[in-house]
């Protein structure tokens, strides 16, 4: 317990200490504060951060090793998995704008893997695509500088052919938090908030059935999902505030399958950010449906008394089938509990209501118009091959994407590598900006995004972000020359 | 399994038609079909002809029985699916089939399939929005692009009887949807079908082996003289 109180003040004060652009030298395993003493207990922790290694400025070198381990993931019983770190979930990278990135990685598992970057624009060779497996035993050093005014929450995760699905099951996902040299937003305790689901059999190990049995037709149509929902690797944890404090949650869905639709009763939540960072305005939203790979940054207010709590939920959201659709799926299932402290209220502090500007491409320098018919298992017909380019485009063009679903099951999108902005959904115009790498395109509707491959050539992947449609080629290529 | 009388009389009217017409039309097939896979890349008069071959053959197979419009291609909501999803659906124990919109339509009907995936769906069954637009050169699961897990059109959907129509004629229905109907936008709810995608009911034993046994069989009489 006191290592978790710990390593919570110690991301808290980090995190307090971001917008005052503290110096380099806080960072890391030195910086023990004293607020430690001042944490609530029973705190949910944050993952841990991995250790940066350099001392060069504005340099952050880690080291990551995918191996199998043996974790209590539920109480009573242990489960063999794949860990980054031998933890579930890996060790949290924290960088800000600018940082350069190495990260000397280590493939202990008995099968190829990769790491992908997920929402990180950076060169095509340290994406971690299918097109760069590390083999067995073999290591590989990716690269990348974070770009500046990329502040926000991001992941990384395996993303090997036809193998993505059963990497994250076993439990290789992490977070990225990438901070800003400059954040509008006041100090505040910053907790990243990793969702994940599983299913086990009866003696802890991971359940993945038979794929011509029933149940794996129904994982391949559906996406698997489990019944045991995590937060950071636990079931149920608790996240204590104070009254009248704010809190910024960085909610990341790590499932392979499933779509959240994140709630705290009775409260509007304060979205203040998505996948590529804050928006320009806080937006107050009674839920928020975040696909699978999409992240939210929300602001909690602790309004209620001292002693009291709450429940985070994830609300029904039918996003099936009908063929497929579980039973159960209209059921309210709990995440996390947030307790208010016994300690007198506080002052809130006072959230900005501007926070950054966010220019949006240029419509009319649009140079192409794609047309993305997503339907079950396919995109425009086809399903995923590594030799075929799906989409041809060049260095600096800014292009116009029609995503269409043609199917009663929604299908989140993914593009690798870029940015974009998302135009309109079903002819509705975006009711404000944001920086997004992922898109849930819901069942029979369609979305139009504006991207601008404004930097690094290569073979990018876009893909329904359904690990099980993605490994059974939900997928294409973007070549960018 | 069952079938409302309605439906069921519908249904094995539309199978007897079909059985008639599976004998009866075949011999009329102009030469002009090329019959191979990608015989969709006709042109000029070749191709009009394909399609107004796939007319008559969507005409008398009463593909507008259940798709909507009868056998009137005048008809409001000709092939466009069902519109009175009260009485117009066909209810099997406990799911429902809906028959889906068949027009070109982007949205709502089959715009965005292709008519290989259309050809397919005809002649093995397999749903359309779930199956690669590939040429399919075998019938057994894995093999010859034919799907490992295949997903299979919805019960009453009569596909083990027109596989055995000659492949130039479902080409040309392919080719008659996709050229010769109008997009018409009427979105019909999707089918609540069970989740093994009725593969169940698609073993060789209940449908019949592809293609069907020489005549006569032990059921049959007359046959070839000898």
């Amino acid at each position: 317990m006191a290592r978790r109180c710990t390593l919570l003040a110690l991301l808290t004060f980090s995190g307090s200490l971001v917008a005052q652009s503290p110096p380099r030298a806080t960072r890391g395993a030195a910086a023990i504060p004293a607020r430690a003493t001042s944490s609530p207990k029973a705190e949910s922790s944050n993952p841990p951060i991995l250790v940066n290694t350099s001392r060069l400025p504005n340099t952050v070198e880690v080291s990551i090793t995918a191996a199998i381990a043996t974790l209590s993931l539920q109480p009573g019983v242990t489960s063999e998995v794949f860990a980054y770190n031998g933890s579930v979930p890996g060790p949290t990278l924290d960088v800000r704008e600018g940082d350069h990135v190495i990260v000397h990685f280590r493939n202990n598992l008995p099968e190829p893997t990769t790491v992908h970057w997920h929402g990180i624009h950076l060169p095509f060779e340290s994406d971690g695509s299918p097109f760069h497996p590390i083999k067995p035993g073999e290591t590989h050093d990716y690269e990348f500088t974070v770009r500046p005014g990329t502040a926000g929450t991001y992941w990384y995760h395996p993303h090997p052919d036809h193998r993505t699905g059963f990497a994250i099951g076993k439990g290789l996902f992490g977070g990225i938090v990438v901070r800003a040299a400059n954040d509008p937003l006041p100090p505040m305790a910053d907790k990243l908030i990793i969702l994940s689901d599983n299913r086990f059999l009866k003696d802890g190990m991971i359940d993945f059935p038979d794929p011509m049995s029933h149940h794996g037709g129904v994982d391949e149509e559906n996406g698997r999902e489990g019944p045991v929902l995590f937060v950071n690797g636990h079931v149920m944890p608790t996240i204590s505030i104070r009254s009248g404090e704010t809190q910024r949650w960085r909610i990341v869905n790590g499932s392979a399958g499933r779509i959240y639709r994140i709630a705290l009763p009775g409260r509007s939540l304060i979205q203040v950010g998505s996948d590529g960072g804050l928006f320009e305005k806080p937006v107050a939203v009674k839920d928020i449906v975040l696909a699978t790979g999409e992240r939210v940054e929300i602001l909690v207010r602790g309004t209620d008394p001292p002693g009291t709590k709450t429940t985070l939920q994830n609300l029904p959201y039918d996003r099936y089938a009908p063929q497929t659709r579980p039973t159960d799926w209209n059921t309210t299932l709990d995440l996390l509990t947030l307790q208010t402290t016994d300690e007198p209220p506080m002052t809130p502090v006072a959230i900005p209501a501007m926070l950054r500007k966010i220019i949006p491409l240029d419509t009319t320098k649009s140079t192409a118009v794609r047309t993305i018919v997503f339907s079950q298992g396919l995109i425009n017909g086809k399903t995923m091959d590594m030799a075929r380019v799906d989409v041809s485009s060049t260095v600096g063009a800014t292009e116009i994407w029609e995503i269409e679903n043609i199917v009663g099951m929604d299908h989140p999108f993914h593009l690798h590598g870029f940015q974009f902005q998302v135009l309109d959904r079903d002819g509705v115009p975006e009711p404000y900006r944001a920086w997004k790498d992922m898109l849930n395109i819901p069942k029979h509707t369609s979305a139009r995004i504006i991207v601008r491959y404004d930097d690094y050539p290569g073979k990018w992947m876009f893909h329904c972000h359904i690990l099980d449609h993605e490994d059974h080629g939900m997928m294409g290529v973007l070549e960018v020359k | 399994m069952t079938l409302p009388t309605a439906s069921l009389s519908r249904y094995l009217s539309s199978l007897v038609i079909l059985v008639f017409l599976a004998a009866c039309t075949a011999p009329q097939s102009s030469a002009s079909f090329a019959g191979a896979a990608g015989s969709n890349m006709q042109t000029g008069q070749a191709r009009q002809d394909q399609i107004a071959r796939g007319r008559f053959v969507v005409i008398t197979h009463d593909c507008g029985g259940c798709h909507g419009g009868g056998s009137n291609p005048a008809a409001n909501g000709w092939l466009d699916g069902v519109h009175d999803t009260i009485n117009d659906v066909f209810r099997i124990g406990p799911f429902v089939t809906r028959p889906k919109n068949l027009t070109p339509d982007n949205a709502t009907g089959m715009g965005r399939i292709t008519e290989r995936q259309i050809f397919n769906a005809l002649r093995y069954g397999l749903r359309p929005e779930e199956t690669p637009d590939v040429d399919i050169t075998s019938a057994t699961p894995g093999q010859g692009n034919f799907p490992l897990h295949p997903h299979y059109l919805a019960i009453p959907m009569p596909w083990p009887a027109w596989r055995q129509m000659q492949e130039q004629d479902l080409w040309a229905i392919a080719a008659y949807l996709k050229q010769g109907v109008k997009p018409s936008r009427n979105r019909v709810q999707d089918s609540d079908g069970p989740p093994d995608f009725w593969a169940s009911e698609y073993t060789v034993a209940k449908i019949g082996p592809d293609p069907s046994a020489p005549y006569p069989t032990a059921k049959e009489k007359g046959g070839p003289e000898k």
